[in-house]
């Protein structure tokens, strides 16, 4: 990662629903190229966090950049820069694979001579070249999510947003997907990932941890084993985790 | 039996939930019975009728201030041109247009005959129809008072007595507020039955619960108590509503009526069953509803058009829908007062009904999980 | 963008295992069967006859009412009783009681006041039947008894002016119901078309999480929900002149009026409509309640449109809440257009209304989608 070049700035970010104060005051930047791990027990903020870095949700209050533009008005122009995948995978499940391709090249704004080769490059990078006329929903859930990766990431965008794209997959089909992913951060993509498999918080770059809608710790996995005296990121997390008095 | 008890009062926390879908379904019907049993109507108020003639001759003036007073009719323009009130007819301005010939009042009394012509427009056969015989009914006043003057009073009235039954007021709403009753009650309990159950296969908890010891059947009748206590409720307040805001008589007995309208909505719950049976989400479900159902049920089952004007074929097909056999139940209890004699056929159809199409929603809800 | 964002709704539309049955075969039924079955006309009034004067009078009298063709003579009830229990089992709409001396009545001299001796009695529960079939007993018993007398006194009734009353229906001088329903029937099914489905289908995508991937994309809202439009508005314009043909070949019915005209006024409507569901759904928290509110006002809007019953029976009250319904206006234009040819210079104000309505909920309904939460 480029430690000079600052891709999401967010500072004293607060997000309430009615009473409920999900997001409570979390200010970090993200660094270009950098794995940023989002981590945090369930209900504790991290999905709300992201949706308003990807402009799908406005904050109660805070403010911040994505890619450049702030969060607060520009939230159209942030989605030109960036990629998402949500929790649900969003492919149009009775699309044929290549038509979720062109589809959402097309909306990206490439045009029809650059969708071709791109659908025949990512075909040909997920090894799914024979599976080009295959409907979505008829797809392996390995193979969807791989997929729904490489369409978020089709018109080159400086950030992508992955919201807890390995749940439900084996093991191995999990470690193929990050090669995926540190493929894209060595090409200099910003990876922001949630994520609740703490074998992955070993994979990125840094890792901030959410409790109860506030960040308690935040930096590389390394340096959080060592403060915390603990062996992995299991423990680490149980430690600091712990406390958290919200959990869905 | 313990268990059968403990789903059943979860169906009714997973209603009190979702507390706006439950007000939607309970408020609804109380706002259609009031809209339509007040707005479906076929009686003719204030028709407009244009006059083509010359307003100084005094039977045409006598006519139309007999139109004025009659209640169903009104005047509207005086023309001088037959074209002028054309047009107010193509425009829908006037129901109908009074002609009477040049030189009228010559021609009625010398002699003896004169030429009325009565042009209505058309396009609502019905309304036409009512509207031409309302004038006809004020020209045939006005001739028999002129002739009375001419000859004196005596026979030249000459009606027999004229009784009309149950509905002497001829109220739409006595022809109407069944049908809607019937509708409403049907349209909502299918839906709300297939919809929510639909959900409930999308969702994949249903399997959870089909995994259980109990036995399917025991699970999908506990699956149906809420909407059977739904509908209930909704049977209830429209039947108040149609009794004590819309004026519509119960002349027979409720206790009867409550045993008719019971079966009719466990033929509405089979009906909701099956549809969810056959859809696999929840938008097929309320397309097959609330097109599939409630176009064919308003068309054809005497709701709105009476089933005695539709062509043998249609009529057949009408008797196919549970619908118009409670219609026809409610229509004689209510209006005619009748007792259980007189819909003794009736009641057996929809019993049929209603055992069938649960028994066949079951079994295939068994076999299709 | 939009050549893609099409792309993607069309295919999903025609991929849909429902759907395109369905367009083909509604207007199928819209034209084939509904027009049969709505009918106010009425027929087959059933006759329940009871004779005390068993005269060759009363006979005859019987006989006259039977070949009217006004109604079907059910068997001679040999008691009122009997009678009125027929009636109230459904199967007896009115009831002749002729009196002992009705033969009498009809040799006695003129100048009595005596009542007639016959009586009428008809169900009324639908008014219009009740009142159309004792119109009918009426004319046949009073005329009758007029032709039975009127040898002895009729001279004296001459002499008076009589009216001599022609009547006739314009646009529709065959009084046909079917030509006066169907424009109303083409309108129920775009209203359904147009109305329930683009609405179902942004709920479903709602509930299945794509319309969020779409959401934070650059995609403009309003480019999203024209182009989730387009191929409904397409179905329903196949819809409307499919069932213009059909209505052609079967009936042959032509439409009196300008097919531009039905052109702008289907697009005017669809646009209340769609842009009505859309609205809808923006306040739904999920999609079966969006589905029973759109239901609820579908029905609202078709009952208290004057397609089935007319806006001007209804109470006061009633009418003015049609001013708000886009069916009445659409209604009542295509009917005008169809049946009497009239032009936008007579419908203009109908149009006008669409528009309105129609601007009022585009604007509330791309305002009320939020692609930002």
């Amino acid at each position: 990662m480029e430690k000079n070049i600052k891709t999401v700035e967010i500072s004293h970010l607060v997000k309430k629903f009615g009473h409920f104060t999900a997001v409570d005051d979390i200010s970090f930047d993200v660094y270009k190229g950098e794995i940023f791990g989002f981590l945090g027990a369930n209900g504790a903020g991290k999905t709300t966090a992201m949706r308003i870095l990807c402009g799908l949700s406005r904050p109660t209050s805070g403010q911040g950049t994505v890619a450049g533009h702030s969060i607060l008005k520009d939230q159209e122009k942030i989605k030109r820069h960036i990629g998402y995948m949500s929790q649900k995978f969003s492919l149009y499940t009775d699309l044929k694979v290549w038509e979720n391709i062109e589809l959402f090249g097309g909306i990206y704004g490439l045009n029809d001579k650059q969708i071709v080769s791109k659908t025949d490059e990512m075909l040909k990078a997920l090894s799914m070249e024979n599976a080009r006329n295959m409907f979505v929903r008829d797809m392996p859930l390995g193979w969807k999510q791989k997929l729904a990766f490489s369409i978020a990431m089709a018109h080159n965008p400086e950030i992508v947003f992955l919201d807890e794209p390995t749940s439900g997959v084996d093991p191995v089909t999990r470690r193929n997907f990050w090669e995926l992913i540190y493929k894209a951060a060595s090409d200099g993509v910003t990876v922001f990932v949630t994520t609740h498999y703490m074998d992955e918080a070993e994979y990125c770059d840094r890792v901030s941890i959410m409790v109860d809608g506030r960040i308690e710790a935040l930096a590389s996995p390394a340096l959080l084993k060592e403060r915390y005296e603990a062996r992995n990121m299991d423990e680490v997390f149980s430690k600091i985790a712990g406390r958290a008095k919200r959990e869905l | 039996m313990k268990e059968i008890f403990a789903f059943i009062r979860k169906e009714f926390w997973h209603i009190s939930r979702d507390r706006r879908t439950t007000l939607i379904v309970l408020v609804m019907p109380v706002v259609q019975i009031l809209l339509f049993g007040f707005a479906i109507s076929t009686e003719v108020h204030n028709a407009v009728v244009d006059i083509v003639g010359d307003t100084t001759d005094p039977i045409v003036r006598n006519v139309m201030s007999r139109i004025e007073g009659n209640k169903y009719l009104s005047i509207g323009e005086i023309h001088d041109m037959p074209s002028q009130a054309e047009a107010r007819l193509r425009k829908g301005r006037a129901k109908a247009v009074l002609f009477f010939e040049r030189d009228f009042d010559k021609k009625f009394n010398s002699d003896g005959k004169a030429v009325v012509r009565i042009v209505s427009d058309g396009a609502d056969p019905n309304t036409a129809q009512i509207v031409t015989g309302y004038i006809q009914g004020v020209l045939q006043s006005e001739q028999l008072a002129l002739t009375e003057e001419m000859i004196g009073q005596g026979r030249v009235s000459m009606r027999p007595n004229l009784q009309l039954m149950y509905n002497p007021a001829m109220n739409s709403s006595y022809n109407f507020v069944p049908g809607v009753m019937g509708l409403i009650l049907m349209l909502i309990c299918s839906m709300m039955t297939a919809v929510s159950i639909v959900r409930e296969k999308e969702m994949g908890t249903l399997e959870l619960v089909l995994v259980s010891p109990v036995k399917p059947f025991w699970i999908i009748l506990s699956k149906l108590t809420p909407y059977l206590v739904l509908s209930i409720i909704n049977y209830v307040s429209v039947l108040l509503l149609a009794h004590y805001v819309m004026g519509v008589p119960i002349n027979g007995s409720i206790t009867l009526l409550s045993l008719a309208s019971l079966i009719f909505v466990g033929s509405s719950l089979g009906l909701g069953l099956l549809v969810s049976v056959i859809s696999k989400t929840q938008q097929t479900a309320m397309l097959l509803c609330g097109m599939g159902l409630t176009m064919p049920t308003m068309m054809l089952s005497g709701i709105i058009f009476p089933c005695e004007s539709m062509p043998v074929a249609l009529q057949i097909l009408s008797d196919i829908i549970p619908a118009k056999w409670y219609i026809i139940i409610v229509k004689r209890i209510m209006i005619q007062g009748v007792g259980a004699q007189a819909i003794a056929k009736e009641l057996a159809v929809l019993s049929c009904m209603m055992f069938f199409l649960l028994g066949i929603s079951i079994k295939k809800f068994k076999t299709r999980l | 963008m939009w050549k893609y964002l099409l792309k993607k709704e069309f295919k999903q539309f025609f991929r849909d295992p429902g759907m395109p049955r369905m367009v083909m075969v509604f207007p199928l039924i819209i034209i084939l069967v509904f027009p049969f079955a709505a009918n106010m006309e009425v027929r087959n009034i059933r006759l329940a006859v009871v004779d005390n004067d068993c005269s060759d009078q009363s006979a005859l009298l019987i006989e006259k009412c039977a070949s009217s063709g006004y109604f079907k003579l059910l068997s001679i009830a040999k008691s009122p009783a009997e009678a009125q229990k027929t009636m109230d089992r459904g199967d007896a709409d009115a009831i002749l009681t002729i009196n002992s001396g009705f033969a009498r009545y009809l040799e006695s001299s003129l100048r009595t006041g005596d009542p007639i001796p016959v009586g009428i009695k008809v169900n009324t529960v639908n008014g219009t039947r009740g009142s159309i079939g004792a119109q009918y007993l009426n004319t046949c018993v009073s005329s009758f008894i007029a032709s039975a007398i009127g040898g002895i006194g009729g001279a004296s009734v001459a002499g008076a002016g009589q009216f001599e009353i022609h009547d006739s229906f314009r646009y529709n001088p065959n009084m046909d119901y079917k030509v006066f329903m169907i424009p109303a029937l083409i309108v129920i099914a775009i209203t359904m078309m147009c109305g329930f489905l683009p609405a179902l289908n942004i709920v479903s995508e709602k509930e299945r999480g794509t319309i969020e991937q779409i959401n934070v994309t650059p995609v403009r809202k309003t480019t999203f929900i024209i182009c989730k439009m387009i191929p409904y508005v397409a179905v329903a314009y196949y819809m409307v002149f499919t069932c213009l043909l059909l209505a052609w070949l079967v009936f042959g019915y032509k439409c009196q009026g300008s097919y531009l005209d039905i052109v702008i006024f289907t697009f005017a409507h669809i646009l209340v409509m769609a842009s009505f569901g859309l609205l809808v759904s923006n306040y739904s928290e999920n999609a079966q309640q969006a589905m029973f509110v759109i239901w609820f006002f579908s029905m609202v809007f078709m009952l208290m449109s004057g397609i089935f019953t007319p806006v001007e029976s209804m109470p006061k009250w009633a009418q003015v809440i049609t001013y708000a319904n886009p069916l009445r206006y659409f209604a009542e234009a295509m009917r005008a257009i169809f049946l009497k040819g009239s032009s936008l210079v007579d419908t203009w104000p109908n149009l006008l209304s669409l528009l309105g309505l129609g601007s009022i909920t585009t604007t509330w309904a791309i305002l009320s989608y939020h692609k930002t939460a």
